[in-house]
């Protein structure tokens, strides 16, 4: 997995590619998240137009960073999920708690409110 | 044909990124698409974390033990484990609401089912939890 990170309108744009699964990469995206809530930025944006698979420790950790940003007044979305991914949403009902967009322009308007 | 293949480790963490590319080569020679490979190393692999965890307890002292069949037209894994655990009871079908549903665990099940097409539990003659995960072959 390879994490990519820049802050676009006051956003953490967080840029995922490859696997998110078990393994000492999730340890990287864990501290990502960390920072977003110790840095006070807000809200996070979740690119996961490049991430090819996802298993249950990659998703523990998504819904980790989802929950800990709420609980200090941040919120995060997903941005451009691929139909693989978004099964995965769907079959977990974590897509009733997750906002997701195709567009990233938009979902920057809708952080940004 | 591949057949017969056991794969006996100890319920171990450090273990898990090795048994995942054993997977992914097994399946590979069995005939399984590059493009989705990962999907049965995935589903395995959920299957296996859960034996480590939830049916030995992550002691590493209790073995998993993963045979491998190739048949016609699928490739079979049986995980068994130490425990006498339900998975469905413990585990279920459903992701849960509220607090079940934001909890950073307990999805394997879940993602392996819907990867694998087919995931069911029973017990192994000795009466321990054993999966059995089917991955077709085309």
């Amino acid at each position: 997995m390879k994490i990519k990170e820049e802050i676009k309108d006051g956003v953490m744009v967080i840029r995922l590619s490859g696997k998110v699964i078990s393994g000492p990469d999730l340890m990287d995206l864990k501290s990502v998240f960390q920072k977003a809530v110790s840095d006070a930025t807000g809200n996070v944006l979740l690119d996961l137009g490049h991430v090819s698979w996802m298993d249950s420790s990659g998703l523990g950790v998504l819904v980790s960073g989802h929950t800990s940003l709420a609980r200090e007044g941040g919120r995060m979305a997903i941005l451009n999920a691929t139909r693989k991914i978004h099964e995965l949403f769907i079959i977990t009902k974590l897509i009733t708690i997750f906002e997701t967009f195709t567009d990233e322009s938009e979902a920057l308007d809708s952080l940004k409110e | 044909m591949l057949k017969g293949i056991v794969l006996k480790i100890p319920s171990d963490d450090i273990i898990v990124e090795t048994v995942q590319t054993f997977v992914e080569k097994v399946g590979l020679t069995a005939g399984v698409s590059e493009e989705d490979v990962t999907g049965l190393s995935i589903a395995v692999m959920e299957v296996v974390k859960n034996a480590i965890e939830h049916g030995n307890g992550g002691d590493p002292k209790k073995h998993v033990t993963i045979y491998i069949d190739v048949y016609p037209g699928r490739l079979q894994f049986q995980v068994d484990d130490c425990g006498n655990w339900q998975p469905d009871a413990d585990l279920g079908h459903d992701p849960g609401e509220g607090e079940a549903l934001i909890s950073s665990r307990g999805r394997g099940v879940l993602i392996a089912r819907n990867l694998a097409r087919w995931l069911d539990y029973g017990l192994n003659p000795e009466g321990k939890t054993r999966a059995t995960l089917i991955w077709p072959l085309s």
